[in-house]
Parts: structure tokens; sequence; C-alpha cells
């Protein structure tokens, strides 16, 4: 594990690291994957899902309803006019 | 322990550090009091899971487990401190204040739903939901001297649940009364529309089995100190002085559960994190002059912790391209092994049954020099019924030499909850557990 390679992951991460944490998260990264490299050795299997349960879709009627004002999902929201306020795009 | 007064609920909290929030009312006017681990949505208090970057969060709606604890007549007193979004196996990696452990103050309630486990060793008449993702009920049950119940995965609603792993996540109770278990958890368990991986569940009617037989896997007999060998060894003894066959059995995926599980967990927590940008709730308090890359790269960077960064990190290396085969991929296929190594062997025992811990609560300046690979191995004997979404519950069984409790852990097959209600109510019975001396 490279310093450039953690530098990579944070920034698609969004997350902006001091030289400290870097070396820091660098050496703990370095260390647990190795640990994970027990994995390699692991047994394989066909028919594995991504839930430890059998999961079924299960649909409602296609009728509207409204569970919760969204009045109330404002209220503590940063908004502007109505809108929902964030950063510029560009 | 010590009878609930909310005129000393603060008192009580300045010591042990129990609640991120509390109820403001000066009695109880329910039937019955309760917590809630603090990743679970409450409409009357703030919930932040931990962190700092959901300070100031007050949620419109209840979370279904609370909402049904509510309409059964419970009230809700307090949101307990856990590590942040359920990072942790000590409840110290928490954004605010860190529970201390009932028997004594210098060492850990275990994580992450550490403040859960010490309401219910403190308080008298006292149960709290927690959450478990990778072992987050039994650990602190098992560190603070309580029963703790993690049900199946889809048991109960993960609805208003804020999540860690969403394959993993479950919502179960934790106790100093066996019989508590049963009680609330026919509570909160049952079908929500607004949870699918609840609504495949059969119903939840248990009745009473006696525990016939159990496996113990050789290897959850490795890595144990001394005192956790010695009191699970007398329990066995117990136990089959009680008419329960014992059998050691070989389980060789256990040892590939605690990577896999790590993978699982922190590639599911890093998408799931990914919408803390300082909008909508929590922190919003930025510089909206800033381009939206170093907005949302702000309010991250600030405030999440230490472990939370470490584990959005491990997480999005492992789904980048070029190592999502070596490590996601091939998790999933040990979370299956596993699942049919326990299936295997639940076809002829009841239950699987090991320690909960390798050890006792730790003192925190010992935790302060773990690393991170240390804290994440010593959940190797609560991960493998996390990944495989087996319930699984902690029981006292002991106490060590420095005082402190010692917890085993049952696991049973899918949807077979009875049986572990059935044990606990049992072994309430044979084992006399101390309560700590509370005093403020």
């Amino acid at each position: 594990m490279d310093r450039e390679t953690v530098e990579r992951v944070a920034r698609t991460a969004h997350i902006k690291l001091t030289e400290d944490e870097l070396e820091r998260y660098r050496s703990d990264l370095e260390e647990i994957l190795t640990y994970f490299e027990l994995l390699d050795e692991a047994p394989e299997c066909d028919n594995y899902g991504v839930n430890p349960i059998e999961v079924a879709d299960i649909l409602r009627d296609d009728e509207p309803r409204m569970d919760i004002d969204p009045a109330s999902l404002l209220k503590d929201m940063n908004t502007y006019e109505g809108y929902v306020r964030g950063p510029r795009l560009s | 322990m010590i009878g609930l007064d909310l005129s000393k609920l603060k008192s009580v909290n300045d010591k042990y550090g129990m609640f991120h929030a509390m109820t403001e009312k000066e009695s109880v006017e329910g039937s019955f009091h309760f917590s809630a681990k603090d990743n679970l949505t409450s409409k009357d208090m703030e919930t932040c899971s931990g962190s700092r970057i959901l300070e100031g969060y007050r949620p419109a709606f209840d979370a279904t487990a609370i909402a049904k604890m509510r309409a059964a007549g419970g009230e809700l007193v307090g949101k307990t401190n856990m590590d942040e979004f359920g990072f942790g196996t000590f409840s110290a990696n928490s954004g605010f204040e860190v529970p201390r452990n009932p028997f004594d103050t210098e060492r850990a309630c275990g994580g992450s739903s550490g403040g859960s486990a010490c309401a219910a060793a403190v308080f008298e008449d006292h149960v709290s939901l927690g959450v478990s993702t990778g072992g987050s009920i039994c650990c602190p049950a098992s560190f603070c001297g309580v029963y703790g119940i993690a049900p199946t995965y889809g048991r109960v609603s993960r609805y208003g649940l804020i999540d860690y792993g969403n394959s993993l996540d479950k919502i179960g109770i934790l106790s100093s009364k066996a019989t508590d278990l049963r009680k609330y958890l026919g509570i909160i368990a049952g079908k929500d529309e607004k949870d699918p991986t609840s609504c495949v569940q059969p119903d939840f009617n248990p009745g009473y089995r006696k525990l016939s037989s159990v496996a113990v896997p050789k290897e959850g007999m490795e890595g144990l100190s001394k005192d956790v060998e010695s009191a699970f060894r007398k329990s066995l003894e117990t136990l089959e002085s009680m008419g329960t066959e014992i059998e050691f059995v070989e389980m060789p995926s256990l040892k590939y559960a605690m990577p896999a599980y790590y993978v699982l967990a922190t590639s599911e927590a890093s998408t799931n994190l990914a919408r803390y940008v300082g909008m909508r709730y929590g922190q919003q308090e930025g510089d909206l002059s800033l381009k939206f890359d170093d907005y949302f790269t702000s309010f991250r960077s600030e405030y999440f912790g230490d472990e939370a960064k470490r584990r959005i990190l491990l997480g999005t290396f492992t789904r980048m391209v070029g190592f999502r085969d070596r490590y996601y991929a091939k998790a999933l296929q040990v979370r299956k092994v596993v699942i049919d190594d326990y299936k295997r062997i639940l076809a002829t025992h009841d239950a699987v049954l090991a320690p909960t811990m390798p050890f006792t609560a730790p003192r925190f300046d010992d935790i302060a020099n773990m690393s991170a690979l240390d804290a994440y191995k010593a959940d190797y004997l609560t991960i493998p019924a996390n990944i495989a979404g087996t319930p699984h519950m902690s029981v006292p069984c002991g106490y060590g030499s420095d005082g402190m409790p010692i917890g085993m852990q049952f696991v049973a097959d899918h949807w077979d909850e009875e049986i572990l209600l059935s044990v606990a109510e049992d072994w309430e019975k044979v084992f006399e557990s101390k309560k700590p001396e509370v005093t403020i």
C-alpha cells in the first residue's frame, strides 16, 4: 500500500488527509490488507448472494400516499425558498 | 443496579456515560421504560449514530422498532452512546461520550452497543434496543454481564436504522433479565413493508424447546484468556448437568469469517456514508462558495472520526476496479461457506456455542494501545454468526479474576430464535449473575 494509492482512495471518498493521517492510514491499511490475504486461500463456491437469507421483492399497491409530511423533513434542513441549499456545481 | 429515577438520570449518566440524549420528562408515564441505540431514529430526541457529522439531526420519524415499543406502552428514556456508525468493539470510537463499564468505570462496555449494555446493567427493569453488525450486541452484553440477543437478519425491520452494513445490520434486545428477550423481541419482530428484507420471515411465535445438544467449534477455543476458558469450560459442565449433550466439532470456515466480514462491512459502509456531505441533515454550516467536491470534502474531513475514515478508505479500496473480485466477491463466497458450515452442524445440534469474547472488558488505556487490526481481531468469535445472518445470543456465564463479567454465545439456525430464548430462560435459573454496585 503506497501513499499514492491512499491519496487516490481518499480523493474518491471525498476525504482530505493530513500528512500524519496519510502515513498512519497507509500503514494501517497495509497491515490490514496483509492479514486479509487469508481470503486468497479460502474455499470458493457458487450460488452466493449479497444477503445472508433469501430476499424477495415485495411491492405495495401503487397508490399515492404520504407517510411523512415533507415540511417536517425540511424543517431542520438548510433551505432557500423551499429548496435544499447546496454548493455550486462549477 | 438501581431503579430508574428520571430526576437522577443526569447524575447516573454523568458517572457512566450511557446516554447521548435523555428524556426531559420528570416521571415515566409509560407501562415500561426502554432506551435505544443512537443509530435508531427517534422523533423527540437527537439521533447522531455516534457521529459528529450528524450533530443536530432530529428525525421526523421513529424507527419501526422504536415505534413498536412505544405502541406497546414503552417510554423511551434515552438514546445510547455507541461507536461512530457502529465502527468499533469498545464504544471508544464515539464522537461524543464513551460509556464506562458499570463493574469498573476504567474499563470499556464493549461495542458498538456499549451504552445500551451499560443501561441494561445499571437500571432495574430496563430494556435497551441494540444493533449488531459484527457482534455489537453480544460483545457489550458479555462485557457488562447482561443478556443480549441479535435475531435472524430480517426478523426486525431496519426501517429507521442508520445503515452501517445493509446485509449485516440486525436490531435486537439487551436486558439483565432473560425473560425480557422473549417479551420485547416479540414486540419489535415482524414484517414491515418499509423494509423488504423483513417480509420473507416466518411468523414469530416462539414456544419452549429444551436444549438437547450443542456443538462447540474447536476453533472457537483458540486465543482465549485463562479466565474466559475456565468460565466457559465450567459452563459446559453445568450444561451437561442440565442434560445437554456437548460435542466438540471442526468448523474450518471460521478463520475466514473475520477478513470476509471487514471487507463486506466496510464496502457497504463506504457507500452508505457517501450521503453525509453537509446537506439535508446534521452539520450543514459550510462555505457555500466552495465547489461541490471541496464543500463535501470539507465536512467529511472535519466531522468523520478516525475509525470512520479508516473504514471508508478500506471499503473504498476493496471495491475498486481490479480489487473487487479478490476482496468483495471472495468475501461473499466466504459468507456462503460459513452459512453452509452452520447448516451442516445445526442439522444435528440445537446450537453452536463458544465464548462471546476472548477476554474480559479491557481497560481504556490498553484499548488506546491497540492497533486497528488488533481491535478487528477481537471480534473473531462474534463475527461468524453475524456474517451468516443467524440468530445469536450472549448470556453471562462467569466472572474473571478481575471481577469482570464473561459471556458465552449461542448461535442457532436462521429463524430459530425459539431455542435461544428457551436456553436463556433455563440458564437464568441455574446461573446467578452479579449486579454491578451503582453509586451516584
